[in-house]
């Protein structure tokens, strides 16, 4: 791999699209603190 | 370290996540005293009558102070023996005036049964060997049946007793 290769592999991987990891993370944590809320909500309501 | 952006901002969302978690678990139990309902508080399960709380004139609902209550509860398969009453009669319904603190104190005499008072935070294993207790105030009107939750047998669906908050 000649120089030139290397920086374009390592420009390429900063540069990897977490879009879809993000808001399937996103997803996953809403739904984690909302669970959470409405089981707290309910011990402390009953 | 090189992190990707959104990478920074879920992993500050988690950590921030557990903060609170746990700062809330830590309020809970160290400001507001709340544990187990069964933390090593041992009583012979075949003699639970030579614990003061759990002498059969004991069981059931004693007054405390103005709204100070507390129940005994001696759980065995497949009854709850809160007491009798004045004319002798085994108790089965117990009334509470509405915004009471009630300390649920109970044991087993032989397996292990799931005291649980229907609609309420009152939810607590109760082992052999062992005393539960659970304080509680009790704020909401109504009548809640008191069940077992944890299967102890044939009888199983027969230990139940009723609980009245009246205004």
């Amino acid at each position: 791999m000649s120089n030139d290769e290397k920086k374009k592999a390592n420009h390429n991987e900063e540069k990897s699209d977490l879009k879809g990891t993000f808001v399937s993370v996103m997803i996953l944590g809403v739904f984690l603190v909302i669970s959470w809320i409405g089981a707290f909500t309910l011990f402390l309501s009953r | 370290m090189h992190l990707h952006k959104y990478e920074k901002i879920w992993l500050t969302f988690g950590i921030g996540a557990l903060v609170i978690f746990l700062i809330v678990l830590g309020y809970g139990a160290f400001y507001k005293g709340t544990h187990p309902q069964s933390h090593g508080v041992t009583i012979d399960q075949n003699n639970i009558e030579s614990n003061e709380a759990f002498k059969p004139e004991n069981l059931g609902l004693t007054k405390v102070d103005d709204d100070k209550y507390i129940i005994n509860i001696a759980a065995s398969a497949f009854n709850y023996d809160l007491g009798k009453d004045e004319e002798g009669n085994v108790v089965k319904h117990i009334r509470i005036p509405k915004g009471s603190k009630v300390l649920f104190q109970a044991t087993s005499k032989d397996v292990i049964h799931g005291f649980n008072v229907a609609g309420t935070n009152v939810n607590m294993m109760v082992e052999p060997g062992y005393i539960s207790s659970l304080e509680v105030a009790m704020n909401k009107p109504g009548t809640y049946t008191i069940v077992c939750n944890e299967y102890c047998g044939v009888g199983h669906h027969l230990m139940y007793a009723t609980l009245e908050v009246y205004e």
